[in-house]
């Protein structure tokens, strides 16, 4: 699915060079579930931006579906990302002035797809995820657990190969914070390539792989069987 | 207390340094307009209070109601109405005098103009106090061979020497005379609608032969002023003008069976403070305003004041939820809800008292500009009750509208909610009425548009409209009818004509775009139920026609070889005899007779009277030999007057020359033929395209002055959009983040954004168009020749796309710079 070699970001300002990531070789399969793992500032959240496409590298390659994307344009960037990633965040995100609804709709909203399809496949994924009922109501007026799975449907609406999650369980509880993994489990299961930043190890467990970070630096890769 | 208030108000306007400039800048521009115009309020409304009697000073107004004409108001009187009036009221009136204006040629030794005299009653002493530095008012005004000068007039012909005593030649209709100078007073102020330079005794022995001047009851050549007794009521007067009108008006003849002279001359009188804004129009020793402009301006300015606060109160609540923490804390703390509302209002007027200081500088800067503009010096004192009084009520004023909104809503937060939820969102109403002031900001701004548009198009219509003649290429070459002239007017008309590019001349009475009026009144003989009607008289010769190239419809021209066209020569006539003659007739003048179409009239007869006692008038039969095309000879706010066109073979104050090439070139030719034929007297000439496009002046006037206005509101009303925008675009960055994350592309940011500030521009078309339209609608009314009504329609919509089209330039830019920023910075922090 992606490789990622020899890749480095770092951040100037006037004064100081942050090395955000440092030689980093990492390559994901098709139909994988990777957690990253590691402790604050080593460079995670950087890592999945750069995967999401949300960020460029300084230095390295970046082969996404056979093609090197690391020095393409934002907009083509753009167009690579909505065909093929989803976001989860930990904050989820929600647009408050949107519904249910319109937030799902919204990640359809840019792929020319006639309204009654975008209706209809955002009806699906409502079910799916358990929120059919909430669908005219508004972000504030749902509980975290509620607004996340609200989220993971809106990363899958489209269809996209490959979701990426930045800590999704760091805003909830435990009980709705196992809901949601559960739910990114099965979406696995579907063949949806996953990628997780995690702090939580029982989270990470849910994951077949899970890649450690410290300073910029991959320092160990674990395989699991699948649970 | 206040300090702390003082303290948190400059902090926050330090922190937020856009939100500031946009209001402080936007501020002093309203303040800048108001105390722009109030200073001009001010001075139209310090006319004539200087006077001691200012109060007390009235003048005589006169209306002429001819039948089937626009009533012809004008300020004037008639010369006789000044012992008139003394005598009819002798209870209430207590001196009377009369301002006649002449154009004399004024001679000391080798200085020679054509001078503005005017001639007064000797009453003028009386009822204004003049400044004399030198010399004796009373006496100046005692005979008819005295002057007096004011001090740029005695300047101008005596140097730094002594005036009084020194000996001015003036030449009056024909009469040679040395006047002694016998007083010199101080140069009137510009605030009065008085303008004289020299003053002189009225002696109607001097004119009898121009009766027209002080003698009869149908020429209005007079300013009449008038004073009251002590403990009279101007009221008074005023209900028995109708009943004075018929007791002093004395025209035998002149008015049908059963017609009163009140019928036809109705009088009113008006305040001499009064003149300035409220003038009936009509000649006047010098342009005065009126009131409508100043109310036109008055309210523009405070609309533009209006927007202005309207941008702070927008941006205030567009912030409140970032203050509403600091308003929680200061709850928790023990603050009550009106010492945060006394808060925030100290706030809006500190932010409006930087609008001032700013302001003041704007002011200073655009005075001297302004005032040449207004063609008047304009003072501004800082210290003066007016100033003072005029900054305290602009700073109350502007802090109280815009702060009281904001400072309700701020006040208004529960610090309970604020601080558990760590931010506020704010309330629906707030949201709405900001949007209901940005509508309300772009109608002001679009029906501003609309009226500069409006006024601007109605003054290039009536400036190219076709007036029935063409105008180009004709200049006038004026003082034909001075003594040194007028008997050489043939040869000065042969000799002209002589000159290359010269390519027709003619001679006429009046010129194009000149203000005189007069009239004849002529019956159809055979026909006695008509009566009289009073039609407009123009003296031309035969070649005024062909000069002007006013197409003759039917009939023919003047030709000199008919011994009998034209008004025959009433100067040997015996009383009661009836003599022949022709005229040309215009259609609307065909209109008044009743001659049906142009081709018939021609062969029909009039007849016109001269002298004015029934007993020994003398009468002309007058055969209709041509009729000519209507023209406008005057502004398009007259409607087109039927004109009887007298073929006459003198009384011609004007020589129209149609040319080709050079007009300068030319001009020096013509000067030089003038100074060769007429000596001394002086040379005074006009072009009639200027002369013509010069009657627009008021229009022209307003147009930049609502030009102006209309891009001070846009101005300010796009401060406030940017304003509001950046604010939105601050706090939409996360919503904006997550659609780019999405697959929104710069694009579709960009538009959303802009449509958000495009809707209520759109919105605010629907209210400013049948607004403007309807306002601008009755203006034009007030011309008989104006533009079609539809041209509003795409004036309205080109006003709307430029509010549109500079809305987008506006809240774009904004837009496309926080599109483009990286989503990842908004989505990362909460």
């Amino acid at each position: 699915m992606l490789k990622l070699h020899n890749l480095s970001k770092f951040y100037r300002t006037d004064e100081v060079e942050t090395v955000a990531l440092d030689n980093v070789n990492i390559e994901i399969e098709s139909g994988e579930f990777v957690a990253i793992m590691g402790p604050s500032g080593c460079g995670k959240s950087t890592l999945l931006n750069i995967v999401g496409m949300l960020d460029s590298p300084s230095d390295g390659d970046y082969i996404f579906m056979g093609e090197n994307v690391a020095g393409y344009p934002e907009s083509k960037l753009s167009n690579i990302r909505k065909q093929n990633i989803g976001f989860i965040f930990q904050s989820f995100n929600l647009i408050d002035e949107l519904t249910v609804e319109e937030n799902i709709e919204l990640a359809l909203l840019y792929h020319n797809i006639p309204a009654a399809v975008r209706r209809e496949r955002v009806a699906k994924v409502m079910d799916k995820v358990g929120i059919a009922h909430r669908a005219k109501h508004m972000p504030s007026q749902l509980s975290g657990g509620q607004q996340q799975r609200v989220a993971v449907a809106r990363a899958v609406v489209g269809d996209q190969a490959m979701i990426l999650a930045d800590e999704p369980t760091g805003n909830l509880d435990s009980a709705h914070g196992q809901e949601v993994m559960e739910m990114l489990q099965s979406l696995n299961a579907e063949g949806t390539t996953i990628v997780m930043v995690t702090h939580s190890p029982a989270h990470a467990d849910y994951a077949r792989r899970t890649i450690n970070l410290f300073d910029g630096h991959v320092v160990t890769e674990n395989l699991r069987a699948a649970v | 207390m206040f300090q702390n208030y003082v303290q948190a108000a400059l902090r926050n306007i330090l922190a937020n340094k856009v939100y500031g400039l946009i209001n402080i800048v936007g501020l002093a521009i309203g303040l800048t307009a108001c105390i722009l115009i109030m200073l001009f309020v001010r001075d139209e409304l310090s006319f004539d209070r200087f006077w001691a009697q200012s109060d007390n000073i009235y003048r005589l107004h006169t209306t002429f109601n001819v039948p089937g004409r626009q009533p012809f108001v004008t300020g004037s009187a008639q010369g006789p109405t000044k012992e008139a009036l003394k005598a009819y009221f002798p209870e209430e009136i207590e001196y009377t005098m009369r301002f006649a204006q002449m154009r004399p040629v004024v001679k000391y030794q080798n200085k020679v103009f054509y001078e503005r005299v005017h001639w007064v009653d000797p009453e003028a002493t009386d009822i204004f106090d003049l400044q004399v530095v030198e010399g004796d008012l009373a006496v100046a005004l005692s005979d008819n061979s005295s002057i007096a000068l004011n001090q740029s007039f005695a300047q101008k012909y005596f140097g730094d020497e002594v005036a009084v005593g020194k000996i001015l030649t003036m030449t009056t209709f024909g009469v040679v005379r040395d006047y002694k100078v016998a007083a010199v007073f101080r140069d009137l102020p510009h605030n009065t609608v008085l303008s004289f330079q020299a003053l002189t005794m009225i002696d109607e022995q001097d004119f009898t032969h121009q009766p027209d001047l002080f003698s009869t009851w149908f020429s209005l050549n007079n300013w009449v002023y008038f004073t009251l007794k002590p403990g009279a009521d101007i009221s008074k007067v005023n209900a028995q003008l109708g009943s004075f009108a018929d007791a002093a008006i004395i025209a035998p003849g002149a008015f049908e069976e059963g017609t009163k002279a009140s019928d036809i001359v109705t009088y009113s009188t008006m305040p001499l403070t009064e003149l300035q804004l409220k003038a009936p129009g009509g000649r006047e020793m010098k342009p005065v305003g009126d009131q409508q402009t100043v109310i036109i301006f008055t309210s523009v300015a405070g609309l533009v004041l209006l927007i202005a606060c309207i941008n702070f109160t927008n941006l205030a609540t567009a912030k409140s939820t970032q203050r509403a923490r600091e308003v929680a804390l200061r709850k928790v703390l023990g603050a009550r809800r009106r010492q945060l509302i006394q808060q925030f209002i100290s706030e809006s007027v500190l932010l409006a008292t930087a609008g001032l200081l700013l302001a003041i500088v704007f002011v200073e800067l655009l005075l001297p500009y302004y005032g040449q503009f207004l063609d008047r010096t304009l003072t501004f004192s800082y210290t003066g009750t007016f100033g003072l009084t005029m900054f305290a009520g602009l700073v109350a004023l502007v802090g109280l509208v815009a702060g009281f909104y904001p400072a309700l809503v701020l006040s208004g937060f529960r610090p309970a909610h604020v601080l558990k939820a760590n931010r506020s969102t704010e309330t629906k109403g707030s949201s709405r009425l900001r949007s209901g002031l940005v509508i309300l900001q772009f109608s002001i701004s679009i029906a501003l548009i609309i009226a500069t548009s409006v006024v601007f198009g109605q003054m290039v219509y009536a400036n190219s409209k076709d007036p029935g003649f063409n105008k180009e290429n004709l200049l006038i070459v004026r003082n034909v009818s001075r003594d040194g002239v007028a008997e050489k007017q043939q040869i000065l008309k042969d000799e002209i004509l002589r000159l290359p590019g010269v390519v027709a001349a003619a001679y006429s009475a009046d010129a194009p775009a000149d203000g005189n009026e007069s009239n004849s009144s002529v019956s159809i003989p055979g026909n006695p139920e008509v009566g009289s009607i009073l039609i407009g008289r123009q003296l031309v010769d035969e070649d005024f026609f062909p000069s002007y190239e006013i197409p003759i419809i039917a009939g023919r021209n003047y030709n000199r070889d008919f011994a009998q066209d034209g008004i025959p020569d009433f100067s040997t006539a015996k009383p009661g005899e009836v003599l022949n003659g022709t005229l040309i007739v215009n259609e609307a003048a065909l209109k008044r007779l009743g001659f049906g179409t142009p081709n018939d009239a021609i062969g029909k007869i009039v007849q016109i009277r001269t002298g004015s006692a029934g007993s020994d008038a003398s009468f002309a039969n007058l055969e209709l030999i041509g009729v000519v095309a209507d023209t406008h000879f005057k502004s398009l706010r007259k409607l087109v007057r039927p004109e009887m066109y007298y073929f006459v073979p003198d009384g011609f104050r004007n020589l129209t020359v149609r040319y080709t090439g050079d007009p300068l070139a030319l001009l020096i030719q013509i000067e030089t033929t003038w100074r060769d034929l007429a000596g001394d007297v002086p040379f005074s000439h006009s072009f009639v395209d200027e002369a013509m496009a010069r009657q627009y002046l008021q229009e022209q006037n307003l147009a930049t002055m609502l030009g102006t206005f209309a891009s001070l509101a846009v101005l300010v009303a796009c401060m406030g959009l940017y304003g509001l925008a950046s604010f939105t675009a601050e706090r939409r960055t996360r919503e904006i983040g997550i659609r780019k994350v999405m697959g929104a592309r710069v694009f579709d940011i960009v538009r959303l954004l802009v449509w958000q500030f495009s809707k209520p521009v759109l919105v605010a078309n629907l209210i400013a168009w049948p607004v403007a339209a309807w306002g601008m609608i009755a203006w034009l009314e007030s011309f008989p020749y104006r533009l079609d009504t539809w041209v509003l329609v795409p004036l309205c919509m080109i006003a709307g796309g430029l509010a549109l089209a500079i809305a987008w330039a506006t809240v774009g830019g904004n837009a496309a710079r926080v599109a483009r920023a990286n989503p990842i910075k908004a989505l990362r922090y909460e």
